[in-house]
Formats: C-alpha cells, structure tokens, sequence
C-alpha cells in the first residue's frame, strides 16, 4: 500500500494536452476515483501513474520515492486495461500466473496464491479456459485477478466495467467496492460515468481538458462544485447567470436578467463580490412545491413533463429562463399550468462565472 | 511478497535490469532502453553494410574521373550510340526474309532497349493481370477456384529456363509453336522467329502478369462493398461503376504491381541469359542488366570499370525512382491492413452464356501460354526433347539422376545453407525492423520502414556490383573477401534481396497483437526481453514461420548476386548459378535439361511451401503482394 503523489505533471502529444500541470495526493487505502468527459487524459494520467507514458515534466511519487524515471515492470502496480488485455495464448491460470512467474515465486505458491485471488473474484473452476472461452465479467474479472495476485501497491482501473452491460456494470461495482474495502489497496479508478464515481469513491478528481478541476468527496462535489464545468458535468442543473447585487449574512443576491435570487457561494475562497459576475447551480431536486419566508420563489408554468419511474423531470418556464425541477411521481403536475415554486436560499450555489 | 521495487537504490538497479536514465543538466532527459537501442542498431549497421556504403561506393566511383569529381562517365555513356541510339540500325520487327518473319525488336542502344523492354513487360503485364484479377474478383463461374490454382502456374521459378524453353518454342524451324500452326494448321502465314528484345519482353510478361494480378486482386478484395453499393444506390452500373468507384479505389494496388513489374524486368538476367543460352541472339545481349553481368564477369579478378558503376548507378536511379512513387501508395505500415484481405463479402456475379464463354476462352489461353515456360521446363527435364526434335520422343528420368552428381548436388548442397542461414538473418533483422516500425514510430523507425521494404526495388546485379567494390576493397582478406570465400557475402546478399518478405509478415502479425497485450505483461513486472518472449513472439510465431517459408524460397531462386558473386569460387556457386552456367555455357549437350531438372526441384519446394503456408500456417502465401 503506497500513497501515490503526481507534482505538476505535464504531457502532451503532439498539440494535444493530455495533461496539463495535475497535482494529486492520493492517501494509502483510498479508492480514488478519476472523472472527466472523453479524451480528457484521464487514461494518460493512469498510465503516467504505471509508468506506461512518460512525463514531459514534473514528478510521480510512491510514498515520497520519486518513480518519474522508473519503468513500468519495476514499478510494481496493478492495472485492469480497459479492453482487459488478456493474453489470448495463454489460460486464466496462466494469465493469473504470469506476474507470479516472472517474480520467480515457488511453483506450489503460485499455485495457491493463484487459487485464492480466483476465489477471491469468484472463478474458481475456470483455470484451464481460455480468454476467448469466458464472457466479458469473466473476462474482466481474470484482468482484475492478474493483477491483484502480485499484491501490486497500488490497483490501476482504467473504465473496467465500460465494457460490460448495464446490469452486470452495477453487480460488478458492488463487488469491486468490497474487494477494495477487504483488500485495502490503494485505488486509482479512472472513469466517464459519474454514477460509477459518486458510489464507489472515497473522493473524486474531476477533470477536463487535461487539468484537475476539483478533488473533494463525492458529497461535495455534488453540492458544493468549486467550477462550472464541475457543477453541470455532475448531475443535472439549472445555471443562470448573474451579476452580485448585494450580500448579506453570507448570502448573495444575485440579479439574473429578468429576476433576482438569493444563494450562496460555494467556497469563500472564490473571491465573489459585490458586481462580480457568477453562475447559480440550481438542482432540480432542491425545488419544492411549498413555499417558506426566506426561499426563492419562482411564478412560470409547466412546459413539460417526462416520467422516469420514481421521478418526474419537469421543465418550468419562467419568465425568459426554463428551470430543470424534479419531483416525486407521486406528486400530479399538469402540463401548460401555472406553478408556483421554491427553492431554499442554501440550495443556491453561487460560482464565479468566466465567460469562455 | 512479491518483488518490491522502488527503493533509493532503484536506479542501481535500474541499471541491471537494462534502462537507465540519461540526464544532462536538465536540459536534455530522455530514458534509453537496451531493447530500443538495439532492436534500432543492430538492423541500421546490417543495412548500413549491405545498402547504404556499397550503393555509396558505386555512387561515388561512378562520379570520379581519375579521381576528380566528373560526369565523364555519364556523358560518355549518353553519347555513345551503344548505349543511347535514336535512330536504330540493326534488328528485325515483323521482317519477313524467306519463308520467315522475325520479330526481335529495334536496337536503340542498350538503356533506351531496357526501357522500352521494362514499358512493354509492363504494359503486357498489366493487360493479363487486370483482366484476370477483375474476372476473378467479381465473377462467379464453375471451374473459377482450379484456374485460381492454375493461376500460380506462372509464378513458379524457373531461372533461365523460361526463356529457353521460349527460344525452343519460337524456333523458326524446330519450335512447336510454328511447327503446329505453320507446318500443321497453316494458319500462320510465316514461320514466326521470337527472339531478342521482343523474346525477353514476352518471357518476363509471362512470369511477371501475375505480380499485377495479385496486387488488384487484393486491392480489390479490399474494397469495402458498402462503398460500391453506395454508388449504385446513387445511380452508378457496370461499366461506369467499375470507372467511377472501383478502379479508382484499387489504383493504389495496381500501381504498385506496375512499377515492381517495371522494375523487375529492367533488373532481369533470366530471360536474356536463357535466349541467349538457347540461340545467341544479338539483340539479346542488348539490355543493362545482361550488360553489367557481362563486365562483372569479365572485371572478376580485375576491378569494376568506373563505365559499369554508372551504368548501374544509371539502372538504380530508375528503381528508386520506381520505389519513391510506390512508397507514395503503399508501405510497411499499411500492407498491413491491406493483407487482410477477403475481409468483406466480395461482390461475385455469376455469369452464363456467351460471357462465360469469353471468359473460358480468355483464362484458358492465359494459363496456356502463360505456363508455357513451366510446362516446357517439366517436359525439358524429364524428356529427350533438348536433344532438338520437336516434340519430345521418349521419357527419361536421366536429368534427374543428374542431380546426384557431385557438382550438382554440391549446388544444391550449397543454395539450402545459404538459404537456410539467410533466412535466419533476414527474420531477426526482419522482427527487428518491423517492430520497431509497429511499436515505436520515431524517426529512426519510419527509416527502417524504407529501409525493410526497399530491397525489393534495388537490382540485384547492382548490389552485386557495389558488394563486390565494397567488400574486396574495404573488407580484402577477410571472411567477406568474396574473392576469397563469396559464400558469407552471398548469404548476407540473400538476407538483404529477401528481407522485406520477412519483415512484411512479421509486421502484419505485430499489427494482430494489441500493444495492451505488452503493456500489460510490463506492468506485470516483465522487462521488455521478457514480454518479447513471453508475449509477442508466441502470439506472431505462425507469421514468423509464415515469413520464413516465404524467404527461403525466394532465397533458393534468387539469381542476379547468385549468378555473379557467386561465379567467383566454382565450389560455391548455388543452383541458380548452376542453372545459369549449364543454360548459357551450355557445355555438354543436353545440358539444359539438368538445368531444368533443377528448376523442377526449385518449383517442387515452392509448391510445398505454398501448401504448407496456406494450409498448416493458414497464412496468406504473399508471392509479391505489394
Ligand atoms: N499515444 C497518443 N498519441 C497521440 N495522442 C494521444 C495519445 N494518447 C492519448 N492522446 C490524446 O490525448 C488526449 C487524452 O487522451 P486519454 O486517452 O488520456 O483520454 P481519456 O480521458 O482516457 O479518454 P476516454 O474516456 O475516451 O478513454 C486525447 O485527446 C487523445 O487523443
Ligand atoms: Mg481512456
């Protein structure tokens, strides 16, 4: 278990900025998650981590050991590629093996130490198959158990249930949740789906563009986003736009076109003034139908409503905005109807705004 | 536990494990791997010996006149009537004396004749290749996969031979030919004499139709039928659809099969020296290649004349240009993806009635004359026929008893270890080559890219030639001395001329493997030899094998070095160069024959190898699939 550090990385590729200055401290243990839209350099960080690509500038740490320069066979990670690479001439035994062997480990060990990470990832019975004989969790989960069998310090996953359906993604999840809890291995998850992120991880990278935008919990990059591009890649929300008109108690008021509402800023080392110019992330969850003194309250009518089993999505004009709203299905809303609507002042988050 | 490796010592140990780490002052940081280093150098000083100093040496010999920088040679070359002649003298193009019509060509001096002989082969070649390759590609007929088969007939080797078993054919007196439609059939209105110029032409046609038949083939098997559907959706049918959509899609294949024909023909010495073995003729001698082969042989104790470096210097320039505008259609990189061919669902039409007729009527006569050489060269071997009647009057398995003669058997003793060593050579610096240009795509390995594929375009008696000023002047008393032993220089001569069939194969399996596949062996723990071993070279095995096959073969036919290098020392001389000297010299009557014999067992392992390749290896057997 190492506590892997990455200082002011750089990479490019040709014109392209895979990764752009990315500082992370990832803590011994920790399941640590890496998000971001495709083509972000998500799989480029992970593969900077295995040694795998080389840096341009800056430096990859284990536990304080600088590993910039060293290869990837002596690095001593575990990594899951995302199209699982299993070597096709080879057996699951083998496959599961391999690592084993080149370490030189004693034959009878590797034989026992081979048994149990395929219990540990339910396989048992599956030895003398070939890749091209197992289906794609199966497959999945022979990557996952070549490379815990060395006790790699730490696991590299690159989208490893990207290529799975959906029903087997969320088992597998569960699974790969408790296999870490149990292993206490330090994690470095890389993926684009957000649900995938927001449950698994002890915290969350979110990047973009080559850059790390934010680290935090999944708690808090949900509610308290540090970016815009944070705020509306998670979840669903609303963003108006704004200038500070005044501040009061912690509040800001903000004055978006044609309306006024009251939020707070998401950090208060973001610097927001009054006349700053800001964003506020409305989520659609936070709306109510019943209104108290202190909320935000809207007039608009209903434009549409779409059904997604437990919830409704509502779509609510008001005024020259359109508000996204969520609400429980059991609540009737009717379409082209007037609505009266509330949001509470601490559900506002207020972000600067840079104009791109 | 498992080994731990990163400590303060790592670096140390690093160092062991075969990378470390440069740095000089910041400024320039950059990892050297043994592996990169050498998979890089070792095939770079192998064509820097083989390619770039010999072919530099006749550059630069051919530029010197008494040791000054000069044109001298080239001038004098282009002035001399011999070599360039616009208004040609001597020889005979549909002249009719007697009862006779000779048809040998015009002799506009010996580079003007290669070029026209180079065009025509070429124009020829692409007749045959075109039409045959489109029929089979698109239509669909009863019998299609035995003239598939047959197909290959042309394609096997026999060096020399060919063209004598042509001379034999067209002999204006005793050849079958006018004896069946002149004496017979009266259908001719002369006795026809094919000979010279027109002989050659015809002869390397006839061996070289199905390079281009090969390479549209594939382009066209490679054509995305989605595409032509597309244009048909669109209005575009038959003729138009072939203009419009799909030739131009295959262009790239056929191109490439035009130039290596062009190339071919300019470098050949088999058709000149067989018609030449079997009559003599003039006009015969009057090409390049025959011409540099004919100064090597007498400059064999003495030096090259500075005359003969710019010839070849000449004849080399043409190949490159030749190789330049294949390089602009295809290379190493995308044979690759062009050799999986058949991927798609061709489009076959079947056919019937008077177009299936036509397109009996045309393969039939295609693999008729186009496996005359062969057929003859069968009948040659194992019949009385050289002796000079007509037709062959009793069988006999005496040419073949031949074989066992010591001198013989010492030449084919000869070509299988040369061969068998080449091919070794040519895989390492092969696998070298193409995984570099497969895995590493720097600088140095787009060089290597050229490098592995341009022996195939660099003609063999110019190599010779450069070898021969190289190695007796910078290698004199050495093991490479040709004039001491030539057989080590042969065998890197055949590794070199062979190498591109190694590297082809070996590439395409290296594009079948993921690079994740290593990557992940590499994460495993696995230093790079290890991964070489333990990952790569199992999964490629029956590319390697595949490529192996095909090298040897192509070894134990080759016969531009083996016919000139390889007269240097009589006891090691291969079988081509066995072949060439009883079809040429012709010293014992009935020699041809033995010759022949020979060509039948070369023939016999070419068919075997393309069994095996197609059947036990399951790889496509690329004859020059470019
Ligand atoms: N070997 C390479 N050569 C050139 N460009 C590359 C290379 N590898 C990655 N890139 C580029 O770098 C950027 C980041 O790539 P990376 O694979 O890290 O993205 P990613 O976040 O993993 O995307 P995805 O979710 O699609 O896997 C992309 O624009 C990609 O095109
Ligand atoms: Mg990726």
């Amino acid at each position: 278990m190492v506590r892997v550090k990455l200082e002011n990385v750089c990479k490019k590729f040709g014109n392209v900025v895979a990764a752009d200055n990315v500082c992370l401290d990832i803590f011994e243990g920790e399941f640590f998650t890496i998000l971001g839209p495709s083509g972000c350099g998500k799989t480029t960080t992970l593969r900077i981590i295995a040694g795998l690509e080389r840096v341009d500038s800056g430096k990859v740490l284990f536990d304080d050991v600088d590993v910039t320069n060293i290869p990837p066979y002596l690095r001593n990670t575990g990594m899951v590629f995302q199209n699982y690479a299993l070597w096709p001439h080879m057996t699951v035994f083998d496959n599961v093996a391999f690592g084993l062997k080149i370490r030189k480990v004693s034959r009878d060990e590797i034989r026992r130490r081979v048994k149990e990470v395929l219990e540990l990832v339910k396989l048992s019975g599956l030895e003398n198959r070939y890749p091209h004989q197992l289906s794609g969790g199966q497959q999945q989960r022979v990557a996952l158990a070549r490379a815990l069998v060395i006790e790699p310090k730490v696991l590299l996953l690159d989208e490893p249930l990207s290529n799975l359906d959906a029903k087997l993604r969320v088992e597998m999840r569960s699974e790969l949740k408790s296999l870490q809890r149990k292993l206490k291995i330090t994690t470095i998850y890389v993926t684009h789906d957000q649900d995938e992120a927001l449950t698994l991880s002890d915290r969350v990278a979110i990047m973009n563009n080559g850059r790390i935008l934010q680290v935090s919990t999944p708690i808090d990059i949900y509610n308290k986003p540090r970016d815009l591009f944070v705020a509306s890649f998670i979840g669903k929300c609303t963003i108006l736009t704004g200038v500070v008109q005044n501040r009061s108690d912690g509040y800001l008021e903000v004055k978006c076109d044609d309306m006024t509402l009251w939020g707070v800023p998401a950090y208060e080392d973001l610097n927001i003034t009054v006349g700053s110019r800001v964003a506020c992330i409305l989520r659609p969850e936070n709306f109510k139908l019943e209104v108290s003194a202190s909320d935000n309250v809207f007039d608009g009518y209903v434009k549409h409503v779409s059904f997604y089993g437990s919830r409704n999505e509502v779509k609510v004009a008001v005024r020259s905005s359109e508000l996204i709203i969520s609400f429980d299905s059991s609540v009737n809303i009717d379409v082209n109807k007037p609505i009266k609507i509330a949001i509470p002042r601490d559900k506002v988050i207020i972000l600067p705004y840079h104009a791109t | 536990m498992p080994a731990p490796l990163v400590d303060e010592n790592s670096l140390i140990f690093c160092f062991s494990t075969n990378y470390f780490v440069v740095r000089m002052d910041g400024l320039w940081r950059k990892h050297i791997d043994l592996f990169l280093l050498i998979s890089h150098v070792i095939p770079l000083i192998f064509f820097a010996f083989l390619f770039i100093f010999p072919l530099s040496l006749l550059l630069s010999s051919s530029f010197l006149y008494y040791g000054k920088p000069s044109l001298y040679w080239f001038s004098s070359i282009f002035s001399d009537t011999y070599f360039v002649n616009f208004n040609p003298r001597t020889g005979y193009l549909f002249d009719v004396y007697g009862d006779t019509m000779y048809i040998w060509g015009l002799d506009y001096g010996i580079i003007l004749n290669t070029l026209i002989v180079a065009l025509t082969t070429m124009i020829l070649s692409t007749v045959m290749g075109l039409i045959s390759a489109f029929i089979l590609a698109r239509y669909d007929f009863p019998g299609k996969n035995l003239f598939r088969v047959l197909l290959y007939t042309p394609m096997l080797a026999t060096p020399f031979v060919n063209a004598y078993v042509l001379g034999k054919l067209f002999h204006p007196t005793s050849g079958l030919i006018n004896y069946i439609f002149y004496d017979l059939l009266h259908i001719l209105p002369y006795r026809i004499d094919l000979n010279g110029l027109v002989g050659i032409s015809i002869a390397q046609s006839l061996s070289y139709f199905p390079i281009v038949y090969l390479n549209f083939q594939a382009s066209l098997l490679n054509i995305d039928p989605s595409l032509e559907e597309q244009a048909e959706n669109l209005g575009a049918k038959g003729f138009s659809l072939f203009r419009r959509v799909t030739f131009p899609l295959a262009l790239p294949g056929l191109t490439a099969g035009m130039i290596i024909t062009f190339i071919f023909s300019m470098e050949d010495l088999s058709a000149p020296i067989g018609f030449i073995g079997y009559s003599g003729n003039p006009l015969a001698k009057k090409v390049m290649s025959y011409y540099i082969f004919q100064s090597f042989s007498e400059a064999m104790r003495g030096v090259i004349t500075p005359e003969t470096s710019a010839l070849s210097v000449i004849l080399l320039s043409i190949s490159i240009i030749g190789f330049i505008l294949i390089k602009r259609y295809v290379s190493l990189k995308t044979y690759a993806s062009l050799s999986r061919g058949g991927r798609w669902n061709p489009r076959v039409r079947r056919i019937s009635g008077f177009k299936l007729l036509i397109v009996y009527v045309f393969l039939v006569v295609l693999v008729l004359v186009g496996s005359m050489p062969q057929v003859g060269t069968v009948i040659l071997a194992s019949t009385d026929w050289v002796l000079g009647g007509v037709t062959p009057k009793s069988f006999s398995l005496e040419y073949f008893y031949r074989l066992l003669h010591p001198s013989v058997s010492r030449a084919i003793s000869n070509s299988v270890i040369y061969s068998s060593i080449a091919v070794l050579i040519a895989v390492l610096i092969g696998a070298s080559s193409a995984y570099c240009v497969a895995r590493f795509k720097g600088f140095l390995a787009s060089i290597l890219d050229i490098l592995s594929t341009i022996p195939i375009a660099i003609p063999g008696i110019v190599l010779a030639v450069g070898y021969f000023m190289f190695f007796t002047s910078f290698f004199r008393w050495t093991l490479l001395d040709p004039l001491i032993d030539p057989a080590p220089l042969l065998i890197l001569a055949y590794s070199f001329r062979r190498l591109p069939f190694a590297a082809r194969s070996i590439f395409a399996g290296l594009q079948q493997v993921h690079v994740s596949l290593e990557e992940a062996a590499m994460n495993l723990g696995a230093n790079r030899f290890q991964t070489l071993f333990r990952i790569v070279l199992p999964l490629i095995l029956m590319n390697i094998f595949g490529g192996a096959i095909l090298t040897f073969v192509y070894c134990m036919s080759e016969s531009s070095t083996s016919v000139t290098l390889g007269a240097l020392r009589w006891d090691r001389g291969p079988i081509t160069f066995y072949i060439n000297q009883v079809v040429y010299g012709s010293i014992v009557v009935g020699a041809a024959s033995v010759g022949a014999a020979l060509c039948v067992l070369l023939m016999t392992i070419q068919i075997l190898a393309i069994i095996i390749s197609n059947y036990v290896l399951k790889q496509r057997f690329a004859i020059y699939g470019f």
